[in-house]
């Protein structure tokens, strides 16, 4: 009902504007996302941000002659779902570009239709390596372990940080932090001296502290959750370890703080984004967005708000007389689009994201960004 | 294996975990000693201590020594609610064959599992999934310098716990009249109420203490981890389950003593292999001492009707 409103509200204005500017065009976007079911809170979080994200741009001028108009489809995060409404939007002209969907698997299950059929598919969060790998048509906005392991690996050599622990979570994605991270590492002359792994679930990490200084690393790398984080901090407190601590963005977490309270100060990590980040773009964004909704946006929905911003981007680039394929090739050229999660550019060969992200620091209680390039 | 000073701190950070372990085997063998059956739903018992101390911590802010009597209460009161509804329904029957049933007794395998579940999504549903942190200044984390070893506030506290449970439980048990009644329960139920036992009481006491230690575990454990979470009785519980099993299911002592064992063989493996294997240790640990020492390192080989 909301989303008919929304657009509703949106085809009102285009009217509206269309009766001034005299046949305005109109272009529409495909946004498919799960709106019902246990994952409704994401799909959401994306409409509220792209609702907004639609309203500035359209606001814009940056399209003359034409007006952008998004169509939301509940994927119910069912990949039959997604590929019924994968029919729906091809069938669609006025459909030009499709974000979405929301999990890797119901984004896979869409984008083998929208690589045999040629549409353009931005997914704002799916991030399983071979998403990316379906088709030219497939774009996403959020980096993986590949991309945050170097990134940090190079923040922690230009301090001078030669030697390094990985402490990491026993499953897939521990695994994929910890590759990205000790290949990036290596890479760039750094060590590795000790590589220890914790099942789900452990809360006790003193062994493997008391294992990893021994070695005596310049730096301890965490590829974990906030869970163990916090109680790892406050562990190596105990132990009165102060080898410094780096860690994945997985860490970003106000519980981080909650639970590890003093012991986490000093914690160093990077993310893609955070309300509390000074740049203007996050603040007019994090401005806006509680104002409508009345909480903070979360990184999910700072995702979705770049997505659009990315799609609408490359349809102004495509001119008024945008088609699938010129708005696909537009896509793949977006460099530097200066995004609340980072200056975005997509690798034009893999599509797959670069950013600059948000270094942060745990400080009196915290996170704080540090100005650094 | 390198000698020095890091193999001598995972010593002691086995210690420390295995008296958590130990913490919680005290109550659970206590219980299985009386019944001859596991009481499952122990785990959400040291749960419930652990919340309730964590709410009237939030709530009134006392000092710490005076919310070890109301998280003890609380556990008193979860024991006997937990032994209404779980156990007290299979002793109905007072015949000679239903009493010797093993399938009326081990009934409460699966209510006292069936009971821990309900417990443990009620928590869920009241408190959510997520871990909850401890106000800091009753946090039991400050570090101790004993020399160039480091120890947590909460080590000793746990250590000093155990000791003195371990002791009073002794004392109970074998200097009281309620002990006796304890005792010659666990040795035979039918026996002891031909001469004159109260059994059901005596049940319902055995319950009450072993789930007053068990809270007390809870919350000690809670404030020296920094978090509580409605899971967080489950892990513990394993081991203090394997530590039980290991040192001859109804020795405590025996059990308290295998528990150090457990916590001592996982840190030092740690130096050999990785973190991931250190459950192996623990249940390659249990397997050894089944197939040598079928009765339990420190069972009598006393027989089980």
């Amino acid at each position: 009902m909301k989303s008919k409103m929304i657009l509703g509200a949106v085809l009102g204005a285009v009217m509206s504007a269309g009766a001034a500017l005299a046949a305005d065009k109109e272009i529409m976007i495909g946004y498919q996302a799960p709106f019902s079911g246990d994952r409704s809170q994401y799909g959401e979080m994306f409409r509220n941000a792209a609702a907004i994200k639609l309203a500035e741009f359209n606001a814009s001028g940056k399209l003359p002659g034409a007006t952008v108009s998004i169509a939301y489809e509940d994927s119910k995060d069912d990949p039959k779902e997604a590929r019924n409404i994968a029919r729906k939007f091809l069938d669609n002209p006025k459909i030009v570009g499709v974000i979405g969907d929301f999990s890797s698997t119901v984004s896979m299950a869409a984008a083998e239709i929208y690589a045999t059929e040629k549409m353009p598919q931005l997914s704002q969060t799916a991030s399983h390596p071979d998403f990316t790998k379906i088709s030219p048509w497939q774009f996403r906005n959020i980096t993986t372990q590949a991309f945050e392991g170097p990134y940090n690996a190079d923040w922690i050599l230009s301090k001078g940080l030669k030697t390094a622990a990985v402490i990491y979570i026993q499953n897939d994605w521990g695994i994929s932090a910890l590759e990205g991270f000790v290949d990036g590492y290596k890479a760039k002359g750094g060590k590795i001296v000790a590589t220890e792994t914790f099942n789900p679930g452990n809360r006790d990490f003193r062994s493997i502290l008391t294992k990893v200084a021994r070695q005596k690393p310049d730096v301890i790398y965490l590829a974990m959750f906030y869970e163990e984080g916090a109680a790892l901090a406050q562990q190596r407190e105990q132990l009165g370890i102060t080898i410094p601590l780096y860690g994945t963005s997985s860490l970003y977490s106000p519980k981080l703080i909650e639970l590890g309270r003093a012991s986490v100060n000093d914690l160093h990590l990077a993310t893609t984004f955070t309300p509390d980040n000074p740049d203007p773009a996050v603040q007019t964004f994090v401005k806006e967005y509680v104002a409508r909704h009345k909480a903070e946006p979360s990184m999910f929905a700072a995702q979705a708000y770049d997505a659009v911003g990315i799609m609408l981007d490359a349809v102004a680039a495509a001119g008024p007389s945008v088609t699938r394929e010129t708005l696909r090739d537009a896509l793949a050229k977006t460099t530097n689009y200066p995004g609340v999660t980072g200056a975005t550019s997509f690798d034009p060969a893999t599509r797959e994201p670069t950013k600059s992200l948000a270094k942060m620091v745990v400080k009196d209680g915290k996170f704080q960004v540090i100005g650094e390039p | 294996m390198i000698f020095d000073i890091f193999l001598l701190q995972q010593v002691i950070n086995g210690l420390s975990i295995g008296f958590v372990y130990a913490l919680m085997a005290i109550g659970f063998t206590l219980i299985f000693g009386v019944l001859n059956v596991v009481n499952f739903a122990h785990g959400e018992v040291y749960t419930i201590g652990a919340f309730i101390g964590l709410m009237v911590i939030t709530a009134l802010a006392p000092p710490l020594v005076a919310v070890v009597p109301l998280v003890l209460a609380a556990g008193a009161l979860s024991g006997v609610g937990l032994e209404r509804l779980a156990f007290r329904p299979f002793r109905r029957f007072t015949d000679e064959a239903s009493q010797k049933s093993r399938a009326m007794r081990e009934a409460t395998l699966l209510s006292s599992l069936a009971v821990s579940i309900i417990a443990r999504e009620i928590m869920m549903h009241l408190f959510g999934g997520d871990m909850q942190g401890v106000p800091s200044d009753y946090l039991l984390q400050r570090p101790v310098a004993i020399g160039p070893i480091m120890v947590a506030t909460g080590s000793l506290v746990i250590f000093a716990t155990s000791a003195v449970m371990l002791g009073a439980l002794q004392f109970l048990l074998y200097r009281t009249q309620t002990g006796l009644g304890i005792r010659a329960v666990s040795n035979n139920q039918l026996g002891a109420r031909y001469v004159g036992i109260d059994t059901d009481r005596t049940i319902v006491t055995t319950f009450a203490v072993g789930s007053m230690l068990g809270a007390t575990a809870g919350i000690l454990v809670g404030l020296y981890d920094g978090a509580i979470s409605p899971h967080m009785g489950f892990a513990p519980g394993v081991k203090a389950f394997v530590a039980m099993v290991m040192g001859g299911l109804s020795s405590i002592p025996g059990a308290v003593a295998c528990a150090l064992l457990l916590g001592v063989s996982e840190s030092i493996a740690t130096e050999f292999l990785s973190s991931g294997w250190k459950d192996l240790i623990t249940y390659s640990l249990l397997v050894i001492t089944l197939v040598f020492f079928p009765q339990g390192i420190f069972g009598h080989g006393r027989e089980r009707a």
